[in-house]
C-alpha cells in the first residue's frame, strides 16, 4: 500500500501535470511576498491578486484531481521529489510533496474554500481598505503553509507548514491588536498550540531515533517492527499534537478566544481547515493507529475525540455571542472527526467525510455569521438579534442550509457524515461501542438544541434590535466599530453572498456525494473501510441520529421559540431556567428533568473552562511574565553582584563536579 | 613580584635537570597562514595608525581589513583543498588544524566580513559607530563636538584583526597554555572596543569596565583550571589530560576541580547562564557594530573552544561531568527564555535570546557524538549570521540621540519601513527556530543529536524553552506590524553600501540554510578532532 | 617544607583575591585583587612544576606574567577613561545599565 513511484521517471502525459505540483506552494507564497514586499504601493489591486494566486491553485488542484483519478487505484500514491533538505552523516530528510488521495483531497478542500473565502473578504474588508492588501497578503501566507502541511511527504515537511499555519494563524487572531482581548486571544492560541507543537516535535524526533527517518513511506513500512512502547508513545505524542492545533480537549480553550479575528479567517481557519490539521496528522498515520500495538492510543483518541465532542456541545448551549457559539459547535464537529479517526481502519474515511461536509457547512455558518454582523454594526450578541430573516434573505437561506447541514437533517451532507461515525462508533462492539455510539448521539441531539437556540434568537421571532443602539463600550469584532449607533441590517453586496451560495450548495449536496465516492477514493491513502457491526443496524442508526435531532431541536423550539428574548443577559438566575420557568411555568417535571441538570452541567463546565483551562494558561503566562519580572532585578547592574554569581555558580558547578565523582 | 622571587626560591632549592638543548626545526607554516595573514595585517593595521595622516587612516584600515580577510579566505581554501583528513598539529603541535577548526576559521572569517562591513560603515551616522577620540571626557565641549565630527578612532580595525586572530588560534589550540594566550588576545581588544561608542558613552564606557573586570575574573578562573590540570596530568596538552584521566592513580579533586574552573572561564565568554551577566550590559552598552561582532564572533570561538575541550580532554570522564553540565545548560535556557520576556531593550532582548542559544549550543557540545559535534558547528554558524544581520538591523532605526532601542519606539516600524521590518521579523523567526530559516535546521540537527544521544528529557526542557522564547520574538513582531507608530518616533535610516552588504550577507545566508543546507552540514561533518 | 603547602597558600591567595573582587569598591583594587588571583595561579604552576618534574610550569608562569602585563595596561586604560568622566573609580557608580 505504501509503495511510491518517482514521477520523474513517469513518461505518462499526465505526469506533466503531476510533476508542477511545487506550484500549489509557489503561487500563494508568491502572492504573499508580492503583497508583503509591495507595500502601499499594492493597495489598490492587492486583494485581487492575493484572491488570483487562491484560484489558480485550486484550478491546479482540479487538474491534478483528474490527473490523479485517470491512474489506475494502486498508481495513485505518488511522492514528488523535489531536493535533499538536510543530510548529514545518517541524517537525511527529503523535501518532497506527497501527491495521493488523502492529500489531494485537502488540497482541494483548502483552495476550494480558501478561494470562497477570499472573495468573501474583498467584501468584508471594504472598511479597512488600507490594510486589506495586509490581510491577503496574511491569508496567503496561510493558504500557503496549510497546502505544505498536508503535501508534504514527511513528518519535517508536515512540521514546517505546521509551524507556518500556527504563525499565520497568530498573526490574523490578533488583527485587531488595539483590544486587549484579541492580544490575550492571540497569546492564548499561540501558548496552547506550542503545548501541542512540542508534542509533535518530540514524535519527529522520537521516529528519527528508531527509524532514522521521517519520510511516510520509511516510517510506515518500518513502524511494524518497533516495541510496543515506541508505537504508543509515537502515537500519542502525534495526538497531543493533534489536540495543540485542533482545539481538542485538553487544550480546546484557545480556538473560542480565537473568534477575536477577523470573521473570514475564523471560517476559513478555525473552522474549515487549519483546526483539522490534527485529523489530518492521525488519518495520515493511518498506518502506525492501524497496529494492533497501537490500540491503547488508539483508545486515547477516542476518549479525548468523546469528551471535545460533548464539552462543545454542552458549552455551545450558554453563549451569546454568535461566533463563539460556532466556535464550540466547531470543537465539538471536530471531537466527532477525532473518535472517527481514532476508531482505526473503520473510521478513517467517515471522519475526513465529516471533515469535508463540516468544511463546507461551517464555513457557511461562519460567513453568514460575518455578513449578519457586517450589517449589524459588527455586533456579535445574539441578544440583541431577532427576526433579521426578512432583512437578509439571501443570508438567512444560505444560512439555514448550512443548519439544518449542520444537525444532521437527511439528506443534506451533515446527515450522511455524521451519521456513519455515529454508526461505526456503535459499530465497536460491547460497552465501548455503547459507551462511544451513545455519546455521539447524544452530541447530536444537543447539537441540534443549541443550533435551533440559534437559529430562533438570530434569524425569528422579533426584531429586537429596532429600538436599540450599538453599546457604548466597542465590540469585540471591530475596534472601529460605531458606538452608540442604531442598527440598519441589511443584505450583503454579491462579493460576500456569492461565496454563502456556493457553499450552501456544497452543505446540501456534498455529503449524498462524497459519502459515495469518498472511500473508495481514500482507500490507496488510508485502506479500506473496515465494515463493522454493532448492535443495531445502520437504518436504525440513522432513523435514532435523525430522532434525537429532532428532539433537540424541538426542545430549543419549545423553550425559546414561543416567547420574548431579554436583551440583557439574566443576572443572577441562568437563562434556560428563567426561560424554563417563563415558559412551561409549573412543569417542575420538566425543569427538574431537563433545564436544572442541564444548567448545572453547562455552567460547571463554563466555570472550569473559563476559571481551569484559561486559568492555568494565564496562570503560566503570568507565572512567567511576573517571574521574569521579578528576576530581572537580579541584573542589578553592579558588577560586584555580577562576580559574585559567577563565583556562586563556579562553586556550585565544582561541588557538583565534586560530588558525582566521590558521592 | 612575590612570584617571581618564589620561583627563583625554588629554582635554587633544587634545581631542575634541564634537558639536552633539542634542534629546533622552522615550523611548517600551510596549515596556519590564515591565521598569520589576519596577525600580520593587524600589525600593520598598527603602524597605519603610527605612519599615516589623520584622513587616510580610514580608507587605508577598511582596504587592509578587507584585503587581509579575503586573503586569510583565500589561504585557507587553497589550504583546504588538500588538507589531509585527519587533521594535522601545526607549531610545534600548539595548534590542531583539523576540519573542525577548518570550519570555525572558515565561519569566523565571513562573520568577520559581515562584522567589519557594520564597523566600517559611516552612512548610518556620519563619520560611523565610533568615538573621534576616545580620550574626549563625554559631556564636554569637545565631546559635543566630536558627535558631528566625521572622523572615528580608526585602531577599531586592527583591534577587531586582533581580536579575529585570537578567536581563530582559540579554536584550533592543542594545549591549554595556548589557549590561555588566545583568550587574552581575543578578549583584550574587545574590552576596549566595547568603550569606543561615539555616542551614549557613559553607558560605552561602563559596558567596557564591566566586561573587562568580569573577563579578568573569569580568565583568572579559567588559568587556576589551567594550573590544576597541569598539576594533575603534568601536561596542559588537551592529549595528555584525556590519557591521564583514563588513568586511575591520580587525584580526581584536582581533574574536577581544574575542570570546573576551566569550564566556568569558556562558559562565561560563551555567555551561558548562570555566568551570562555580563552579557545583557555589555550587549547593550557597546557600540552596535562592536555587539554583533561579540555575538557572533565570540560565541563562535568560544563554543569551539569547549568543544574541543569536551571532547577532546574529558571524554573518558563525561560520565562524571555530563549531568552538572545539563544543568548548566538548563540554567541557561530557562534564564535567557524567561528574561527575555520582559525586556524592553531590544538589544538586550537579543542579548537574552544569545543566553538561550547558548543553552541550546551547549546540548550539542554535551551531545559528545559526531552529530553532536557537527549540529553544534552548523548552529554556530546559522546564529552568528543570523545575530550579525539582526544587529545591522538595530543600527539602522534612529532617532536625534542615537540608536533607537527602546521597544516602544519600534511600535509601528513596518508602516514607517516595511523593507526594515520584513527583514528583521524574518531574522527574528529564524531566532525562534521558525521552518524554513536556518534556525530551525540549527535546532533540529542539534536535538536530533542530543536524542540520539540519549538526552530526550533535556531536549524536552530546550523545546519548551524555545517555545517561551518565541513568544518575545513574536512580540516584537506584532509591535512592528500591529501599533500604531508614535508621533515623534525613530526613522529608519537608509543604510550606505557597508551595513546594506553586511545585512544582505546575513539575510541570505540566513535563508540560504534554511532551504538548502546540505552543503554546510557537509562540511561541518567533515571530520572529528585530530587528537595528538 | 612540603610543596603541598604552596599549593594551599596558592588557594588561599586566590581566594583572598576572589573575595577581594567581590567586597572592594574602587577598580582599581578589584583589578588588583584579578592580579591577585594571577598570581596565586602562578604559586601553583611553579609548584607543580616542581612536583612534576619538569620546567612547563615555570614557563608558563612567564607567559601569565606577561599576559598580565598586557591586561594592566588594557584595563588602566580603561579604568582611567572611567574615571576622568565620573571623577570616581567606584565600580557601583558604573551602573547606568541594569535589569
Amino acid at each position: 500500500m505504501t509503495g511510491t513511484f518517482n514521477l520523474a521517471l513517469d513518461t505518462q502525459p499526465a505526469a506533466g501535470a503531476a510533476s508542477a505540483a511545487w506550484l500549489l506552494l509557489v503561487l500563494p507564497a508568491l502572492g504573499a511576498a508580492v503583497l508583503l514586499i509591495g507595500g502601499r504601493r499594492t493597495n489598490k489591486w492587492g486583494h485581487l491578486l492575493g484572491s488570483g494566486m487562491v484560484i489558480a491553485a485550486f484550478a491546479y488542484a482540479v487538474v491534478l484531481f483528474f490527473d490523479t483519478t485517470s491512474l489506475a487505484a494502486e498508481d495513485r500514491l505518488r511522492d514528488l521529489h523535489l531536493f535533499d533538505w538536510i543530510s548529514v552523516n545518517q541524517l537525511s530528510v527529503d523535501f518532497g510533496l506527497r501527491l495521493d488521495p488523502l492529500s489531494i483531497t485537502f488540497v482541494l478542500l483548502i483552495t476550494g474554500v480558501g478561494s470562497l473565502i477570499h472573495i468573501y473578504s474583498i467584501g468584508y474588508l471594504n472598511h479597512e481598505l488600507e490594510d486589506r492588501r495586509r490581510f491577503f497578503a496574511y491569508l496567503n501566507l496561510f493558504i500557503a503553509a496549510m497546502l505544505l502541511l498536508v503535501l508534504g511527504n514527511s513528518f519535517v515537511t508536515l512540521y514546517f507548514g505546521w509551524e507556518g499555519v500556527g504563525l499565520a494563524s497568530y498573526l490574523l487572531i490578533g488583527w485587531y491588536q488595539g483590544k486587549d482581548f484579541a492580544a490575550t486571544a492571540a497569546k492564548k492560541a499561540f501558548l496552547m498550540n506550542r503545548v501541542g507543537d512540542v508534542g509533535l516535535a518530540l514524535a519527529i524526533f522520537l521516529m528519527f531515533k528508531t527509524m532514522g527517518s521521517t519520510q511516510y513511506d520509511v516510517v510506515f513500512s518500518q513502524i511494524g517492527d518497533q516495541s510496543t512502547g515506541t508505537i504508543v508513545a509515537i502515537g500519542l505524542l502525534l495526538l497531543l499534537g493533534a489536540c495543540g492545533k485542533s482545539g481538542q480537549f485538553p487544550l480546546q480553550a484557545w480556538l473560542p478566544d480565537a473568534m477575536a479575528g477577523p470573521t473570514p479567517v475564523s471560517a476559513l481557519i478555525h473552522a474549515a481547515t487549519m483546526v483539522t490539521a490534527g485529523v489530518y496528522l492521525i488519518a495520515r498515520s493511518s498506518p502506525l493507529y492501524s497496529l494492533p500495538q497501537a490500540e491503547d492510543a488508539r483508545l486515547v483518541v477516542m476518549i479525548i475525540g468523546a469528551i471535545t465532542l460533548l464539552l462543545g456541545c454542552v458549552i455551545g448551549c450558554a453563549y451569546d455571542d454568535f461566533k463563539k457559539v460556532l466556535a464550540y459547535s466547531t470543537v465539538s464537529q471536530i471531537g466527532y472527526m477525532i473518535l472517527a479517526v481514532g476508531l482505526g481502519p473503520a473510521g478513517y474515511a467517515f471522519g475526513i467525510l465529516h471533515l469535508l461536509t463540516h468544511g463546507f457547512f461551517k464555513a457557511g455558518l461562519f460567513l453568514g455569521a460575518g455578513s449578519v454582523m457586517h450589517a449589524m454594526n459588527d455586533e456579535g450578541d445574539i441578544r440583541r438579534m431577532g427576526g433579521l430573516w426578512k432583512k437578509m434573505p439571501v443570508t438567512f437561506v444560505t444560512w439555514t442550509l448550512g443548519y439544518l447541514a449542520l444537525i444532521g437533517f437527511p439528506f443534506l451532507s451533515g446527515y450522511f457524515s455524521k451519521d456513519e461515525i455515529i454508526n461505526a462508533a456503535l459499530g465497536q462492539g460491547g460497552t465501548r461501542g455503547w459507551v462511544f455510539g451513545g455519546i455521539a448521539l447524544l452530541g447530536a441531539a444537543l447539537t441540534a438544541f443549541y443550533m435551533t437556540r440559534l437559529l430562533i434568537l438570530v434569524w425569528l421571532g422579533k426584531p429586537r434590535w429596532e429600538n436599540l443602539t450599538s453599546p457604548a463600550t466597542p465590540d469585540p469584532e471591530s475596534p472601529e466599530a460605531p458606538v452608540g449607533k442604531p442598527y440598519h441590517p441589511h443584505e450583503s453586496p454579491s462579493t460576500m453572498t456569492i461565496p454563502m451560495i456556493i457553499l450552501a450548495f456544497g452543505s446540501v449536496a456534498g455529503g449524498a456525494i462524497l459519502s459515495a465516492v469518498l472511500p473508495e477514493w481514500l482507500t490507496p491513502a488510508i485502506g479500506e473501510v473496515e465494515e463493522t457491526h454493532g448492535a443495531l443496524s445502520h437504518t436504525m442508526v440513522g432513523i435514532l441520529t435523525v430522532v434525537l435531532a429532532a428532539i433537540g431541536a424541538g426542545l430549543a423550539f419549545l423553550l425559546f421559540g414561543r416567547r420574548e428574548t431579554a436583551v440583557e443577559r439574566p443576572k443572577r438566575v441562568s437563562f434556560p431556567v428563567r426561560a424554563a420557568r417563563a415558559d412551561l411555568f409549573g412543569n417542575h417535571l420538566n425543569e427538574a428533568l431537563f433545564a436544572r441538570p442541564g444548567t448545572w452541567l453547562t455552567r460547571a463546565l463554563v466555570y472550569v473552562d473559563n476559571r481551569g483551562v484559561d486559568g492555568l494558561v494565564n496562570g503560566i503566562a503570568a507565572g512567567l511574565g511576573g517571574s521574569s519580572g521579578r528576576l530581572r532585578r537580579t541584573q542589578t547592574g553592579f558588577v560586584r553582584s555580577y562576580a559574585l554569581s559567577m563565583l556562586g555558580g563556579s562553586i556550585l558547578v565544582i561541588a557538583a563536579l565534586l560530588m558525582v565523582r566521590f558521592a | 613580584m612575590s612570584v617571581m622571587s618564589s620561583v627563583l626560591f625554588l629554582a635554587q632549592v633544587q634545581p631542575v635537570p634541564s634537558p639536552a638543548p633539542a634542534k629546533i626545526d622552522p615550523p611548517a607554516l600551510d596549515a596556519v597562514w590564515p591565521i598569520l595573514i589576519v596577525l600580520a595585517a593587524a600589525c600593520v593595521g598598527v603602524l597605519f595608525e603610527a605612519f599615516l595622516p589623520r584622513h587616510q587612516r580610514w580608507p587605508a584600515q577598511v582596504a587592509l581589513s578587507l584585503l587581509a580577510l579575503a586573503g586569510a579566505g583565500v589561504a585557507l581554501a587553497t589550504y583546504l583543498s588538500d588538507a589531509p583528513e585527519a587533521g594535522e598539529m601545526a607549531m610545534f603541535n600548539t595548534l590542531a588544524v583539523d576540519r573542525p577548526a577548518l570550519f570555525l576559521w572558515g565561519t569566523l572569517l565571513a562573520l568577520s566580513v559581515g562584522a567589519v562591513l557594520l564597523i566600517a560603515d559611516r552612512s548610518v551616522e556620519p563619520g560611523g559607530a565610533f568615538v573621534a577620540t576616545a580620550a574626549i571626557r563625554p559631556g564636554t565641549v569637545q565631546d559635543r563636538a566630536q558627535v558631528t565630527a566625521t572622523g572615528m578612532q580608526t585602531e577599531v580595525f586592527p583591534l577587531t584583526l586582533f581580536a579575529l586572530g585570537g578567536m581563530m588560534i582559540f579554536c584550533a589550540a592543542n594545549d591549554l597554555l595556548t589557549m590561555f594566550i588566545a583568550l587574552e588576545v581575543l578578549s583584550l581588544p574587545l574590552y576596549l572596543m566595547c568603550g569606543l561608542a561615539r555616542r551614549r558613552r557613559l553607558l560605552s564606557q561602563e559596558a567596557a569596565v564591566k566586561y573587562f573586570l568580569l573577563g579578568a575574573f573569569a580568565s583568572a578562573f579559567f588559568l587556576y583550571g589551567v594550573a590544576l590540570l597541569y598539576g594533575y596530568a603534568g601536561s596542559v596538552r588537551l592529549a595528555d589530560i584525556s590519557a591521564a584521566a583514563a588513568g586511575t592513580d591520580r587525584s580526581d579533586t584536582l581533574l574536577f576541580a581544574g575542570m570546573g574552573l576551566l569550564v566556568v572561564g569558556l562558559l562565561f565568554k560563551a555567555s551561558v547562564g548562570p555566568f551570562h551577566t555580563w552579557t545583557p550590559d555589555v550587549y547593550q552598552g557597546a557600540p552596535t557594530p562592536v555587539t554583533a561582532f561579540m555575538a557572533a564572533c565570540t560565541k563562535v570561538a568560544a563554543f569551539g573552544g569547549i568543544l574541543r575541550v569536551l571532547q577532546v580532554a574529558f571524554e573518558s570522564t563525561q560520565w562524571e561531568w555530563r549531568g552538572v553540565l545539563w544543568g548548566v545548560a538548563i540554567a541557561s535556557m530557562v534564564i535567557g527564555a524567561i528574561l527575555g520576556l520582559t525586556q524592553t531593550d531590544v538589544k538586550r532582548m537579543i542579548a537574552y535570546s544569545s543566553v538561550a542559544h547558548a543553552g541550546f549550543l551547549l546540548i550539542g557540545a554535551i551531545a559528545l557524538t559526531d552529530r553532536g559535534l557537527s549540529g553544534t558547528l552548523f548552529y554556530l554558524l546559522t546564529y552568528g549570521f543570523t545575530t550579525l544581520a539582526a544587529f545591522g538591523v538595530i543600527s539602522l532605526v534612529r532617532d536625534s540621540s542615537g540608536e533607537a532601542t527602546h521597544l516602544s519606539q519600534w511600535a509601528g516600524l513596518a508602516k514607517r519601513s516595511p523593507l526594515v521590518a520584513g527583514v528583521f521579523t524574518f531574522l527574528l523567526l529564524a531566532l525562534a527556530g521558525i521552518p524554513l530559516t536556518s534556525g530551525f535546521v540549527g535546532k533540529f540537527v542539534v536535538f536530533e543529536a542530543a536524542i540520539d544521544d540519549g538526552m530526550a528529557p533535556l531536549v524536552v526542557i530546550a523545546l519548551v524553552a524555545s517555545a517561551v522564547a518565541a513568544f518575545f520574538y513574536l512580540r516584537v513582531i506584532v509591535l512592528m506590524y500591529f501599533s500604531e507608530p508614535a508621533a515623534d518616533g525613530p526613522t529608519v535610516t537608509v543604510p550606505g553600501a557597508f551595513t546594506t552588504a553586511a545585512i544582505t550577507l546575513g539575510v541570505l545566508v540566513t535563508l540560504l540554510l534554511g532551504i538548502l543546507p546540505s552543503f554546510a552540514l557537509d562540511w561541518a561533518a567533515g571530520g572529528a578532532f585530530a587528537i595528538r | 617544607m612540603t610543596p603541598t603547602y604552596y599549593l594551599l597558600l596558592s588557594a588561599l591567595l586566590f581566594t583572598i583575591g576572589a573575595v577581594g573582587v567581590l567586597v572592594r569598591r574602587n577598580a582599581i583594587v578589584v583589578f588588583m585583587c584579578v592580579e591577585l588571583m594571577l598570581n596565586a595561579v602562578n604559586l601553583s604552576l611553579v609548584t607543580f612544576a616542581r612536583l612534576n618534574g619538569d620546567l612547563h610550569g615555570q614557563v608558563m608562569g612567564f607567559f601569565v606574567m606577561v599576559v598580565a602585563a598586557a591586561e594592566v595596561v588594557v584595563g588602566l586604560a580603561i579604568i582611567l577613561s572611567i574615571f576622568r568622566t565620573r571623577r570616581t573609580a567606584s565600580v557601583d557608580d558604573s551602573n547606568l545599565l541594569k535589569y
